[in-house]
């Protein structure tokens, strides 16, 4: 049986490209890697409508839903039973993204304090202009070059 | 935190003309002229090689003989023209005397939803008028934007908007209310213009897989409109690989020529020259020519542009 080893790349569903594209790089600091149907040869080939983009070293796609999507209620901003993205960032700049959803006027949950017996240090929760549940976070572990994932019930907050 | 830093802004007024190719110069002189009311040749026009025709507007629809004429009629590519509804209804009414087709498509772009004529010259150049109810000219008034077509929609944004500082009016093929619309067109249930939408065999191309196994997709087309002043181009993404001028070729056509000032054209021979992308000029005209002097360059998609100052600027 195949075991997988790690996390390749995600894909977050969207309703509008360019708006997810100007939230990604400009409120969370993404580059894009690339775009895919914006070229003849690409609709030649059938292929899906997305744009890839890089955090970092994390390649994630955003990917342009072909048909309305159910969406949970804007108000609320800590998805529950659908999926998150968890972005991390190095604690000393936690607060350059918490200024920057203030003054691009995301709405947010947090800054969230998690146990210090965990591995998360503080989290904000948000969500993208489609509605997709967001997470920064910082690790309290960010100086350790790797750790395990620690046993279930540390009592982490998120 | 935007990153991105816009260049300046270049200062188009609107269109001064546009050059496109027809085989037989003395038919389209009768079609322009005779039937769209287009004004005789203008004897200044400073390339001897073309025909020059005015517009009430003052803006110019010049002719070039061609063998072949690069027309691109089922493409989105056309020129769209502003007229009075008497005169649409006059020219809607000749052509249908000569058996000459004309449609009622509809468009994506929110200022062509409705009340749009469609048609084509003898050579295939496709026409579009829009009506506009305080005109009195019998024929054609003027230029009202022109549409051009591009292998690479990316690449297309960086050069009029990054690198000439244009500003976007609208774009089509990015949100998902564009693909539930193009559903409707896949019904039959529009009636849209050649370019606006195609067929999609998803992942056609999958290694190893079978001929057909693709699933056929209505799709919008990816569109994008640029606002200039009093002009409007719009840029279609070509549905097929055509034959593109060289890219060291700066003049050619068809072309769109826009006016704006003499220090326009210098900063954007700068901004070219930065970017090694093929110019020529600014050239300067004669002292009876209606254009002082001209910069001509190619975007990166192979459309023709020329940056026209009057006498004046």
């Amino acid at each position: 049986m195949a075991v997988v080893e790690s996390l390749s790349h995600s894909g977050i569903c969207v309703h509008d490209l360019k708006q997810a594209e100007d939230f990604y790089c400009g409120i969370l600091g993404a580059t894009v890697h690339s775009r895919v149907n914006f070229k003849t040869q690409d609709a030649l080939k059938g292929r899906s409508v997305h744009t890839s983009l890089m955090l970092s070293d994390y390649l994630f796609a955003i990917m342009l839903s072909e048909d309305w999507m159910s969406i949970p209620p804007m108000e609320l901003l800590r998805g529950e039973n659908r999926v998150r993205h968890a972005f991390c960032v190095p604690r000393k700049r936690f607060g350059e993204i918490v200024d920057s959803l203030s003054e691009n006027k995301v709405a947010f949950e947090g800054p969230v304090t998690h146990p210090v017996s965990g591995p998360f240090g503080e989290s904000v929760y948000f969500r993208d202009p489609t509605g997709n549940f967001l997470e920064v976070v910082w690790r309290r572990d960010e100086a350790t070059a790797y750790s395990e994932v620690q046993a279930l019930g540390h009592g982490g907050a998120g | 935190m935007m990153r991105s830093v816009k260049p300046p802004v270049l200062p188009i007024r609107a269109i001064a003309h546009t050059v496109i190719e027809v085989a037989d110069m003395d038919r389209a002189l009768a079609f322009y002229g005779e039937r769209l009311g287009l004004r005789v040749p203008l004897e200044s026009w400073p390339d001897g090689d073309e025909l020059c025709l005015t517009c009430p507007s003052g803006q110019r629809l010049v002719l070039r003989q061609s063998d072949s004429p690069r027309t691109l009629p089922d493409s989105g590519v056309h020129q769209a023209y502003r007229a009075g509804p008497a005169a649409i209804g006059r020219i809607v009414q000749s052509l249908a005397a000569d058996s000459i087709a004309v449609e009622r498509y509809r468009e994506d772009r929110p200022a062509e939803q409705d009340d749009n004529c469609y048609f084509s010259d003898p050579d295939g150049n496709r026409i579009q008028l829009i009506a506009q109810p305080q005109i009195a000219e019998p024929g054609l008034f003027g230029i009202d934007h022109t549409a051009v077509q591009a292998s690479d929609m990316e690449w297309i944004e960086d050069f009029y908007g990054a690198k000439l500082g244009l500003s976007v009016e609208h774009r089509v093929g990015w949100n998902t209310a564009d693909y539930v619309r193009a559903r409707a067109w896949g019904e039959g249930k529009e009636d849209m213009a050649p370019g606006t939408r195609r067929w999609d065999e998803r992942y056609r191309d999958i290694p190893g897989g079978k001929p057909g196994q693709g699933r056929r997709v209505p799709r919008p087309n990816v569109q994008v409109f640029y606002r200039m002043g009093d002009a409007v181009l719009g840029i279609f993404m070509a549905l097929r690989h055509e034959q593109e001028p060289p890219p060291h070729q700066a003049k050619g056509t068809p072309r769109v020529a826009y006016w704006t000032d003499a220090a326009a054209l210098d900063r954007t021979a700068e901004i070219l020259a930065d970017a090694r992308i093929a110019a020529l000029g600014p050239v300067r005209h004669g002292a009876k020519s209606p254009i002082s002097s001209s910069l001509y360059f190619r975007d990166p998609c192979g459309n023709f542009v020329e940056l026209c100052a009057e006498a004046s600027s």
